[in-house]
């Protein structure tokens, strides 16, 4: 894989290969740390970033809990294994996964963005909601977590560089 | 390439040398599918126009009340930033910043890059001198996201709605129109629009 990496003077694939490990560990104190927390009337309640959306449900606000469960869960994890595959398949080199892998790699850059839902919406709950006694969020530290996560396999994404996928293809032509 | 404008696969690196599209067709790659280039439906100056509503619209959509929220009597007025103040000021300073790079100023920056890249080309800049800056728009790209921050708004008051009483203000809708006219202009950003006779750029094998 090298070689030709080398060669063609393409950006260096460990580097996504970090990044996106870093990722995958960030995802852990993420999804264990509480993200936000209520205090509603003297009532406390923390919540992870999955009782989060298994709240949401329980309020029969299910299309809302998918969105999220999609969004904050889904989407980081096959983002995680979509770049392992590429990775792989970058090392493996096969000309026949070639278009399949770009494809794979073109669908991780359009999905990566909907993952910023949580922090978007812990930055605007915390802005919106803050009725003192009555009702007030406030952001904990999982949410910061989960950010770090998020810009990580962004940046994994970005530092992966799809034209390694070619790399045999372009060395075939003149 | 010599004189001929060229255009490289975003995603596999082919070269291809550009010519122009009708109004609604696309150039796609032939080794890997990816769109080249399109050429808009609503003309070829679609994108600057689009890009400059969005930064116009980026104005009230920061400045007008974006939601309202009422509960026993009590009233906030948020605005698009009061979110990014109060993570600020309860000490979580790096996810302020993250929530106004992506919300706020990289869809801004963005605007202005594709408004400057398609002004340049209208006033016949060689193409040489736009490059840089279609690199730095498509980097920008993946960090502005407003149509993100509006489903979280949209998901954000479905939560609170039996808890809340919430009212969506103008600021809001500015906001989702700015959001709109990015995706427009991004969408009819063609790369090569200093390419003769209409400015839209597109695709043949060399
Ligand atoms: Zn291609």
């Amino acid at each position: 894989m090298s070689r030709p990496v080398a060669r063609l003077g393409l950006r260096s694939n460990s580097t996504a290969a970090a990044l996106a490990l870093a990722a995958a560990a960030m995802l852990v104190p993420a999804n264990l740390l509480p993200v936000l927390s209520t205090e509603s009337s003297g009532s406390d309640r923390s919540d992870t970033i999955f009782s989060g959306c298994v709240e949401l449900w329980k309020q029969g606000l299910w299309a809302i809990a998918l969105v999220v469960f999609t969004a904050s869960i889904l989407i980081p994890v096959l983002k995680i294994a979509g770049l392992c595959l590429l990775l792989l398949g970058a090392r493996r080199g096969d000309p026949g996964q070639s278009r399949r892998l770009t494809r794979v790699y073109a669908a991780l850059d359009f999905i990566g963005r909907w993952s910023m839902l949580d922090v978007f919406l812990a930055a605007f709950l915390t802005g919106l909601v803050q009725f003192g006694e009555f009702s007030t969020v406030t952001p904990r530290s999982g949410i910061v977590a989960f950010a770090a996560a998020v810009v990580l396999t962004v940046l994994a994404t970005q530092a992966f560089d799809p034209r390694v996928l070619w790399a045999a293809d372009t060395e075939s032509q003149p | 390439m010599g004189e001929t404008p060229s255009l490289t696969c975003r995603l596999c690196g082919a070269e291809y040398r550009a010519v122009v599209l009708e109004p609604g067709e696309r150039a796609l790659c032939v080794r890997c599918d990816t769109v080249l280039a399109q050429g808009s439906r609503l003309g070829p100056d679609t994108a600057l126009v689009f890009s400059l509503t969005g930064l116009i619209l980026a104005l009230p959509a920061s400045l007008l009340t974006f939601v309202s929220a009422g509960k026993l009597g009590a009233e906030r007025l948020s605005s698009l930033f009061t979110g990014v103040a109060s993570l600020w000021g309860g000490g979580m300073r790096s996810l302020a910043v993250l929530v106004l790079l992506c919300g706020g100023l990289i869809p801004l920056a963005l605007l202005a890059t594709l408004a400057a890249v398609h002004a340049q080309a209208r006033l016949g800049w060689p193409k040489a001198d736009l490059r840089p800056l279609v690199r730095f728009a498509h980097a920008l790209g993946h960090w502005a996201i407003p149509e993100v921050q509006v489903l979280a708004v949209l998901v954000a008051l479905m939560k609170l709605g039996s808890v809340v009483d919430v009212r969506l203000g103008p600021g809001f809708w500015c906001y989702c129109a700015m959001a709109l006219s990015l995706l427009i202009a991004e969408r009819s950003f063609d790369f090569d629009s200093s390419a003769p006779a209409g400015g839209s750029g597109a695709a043949t094998k060399p």
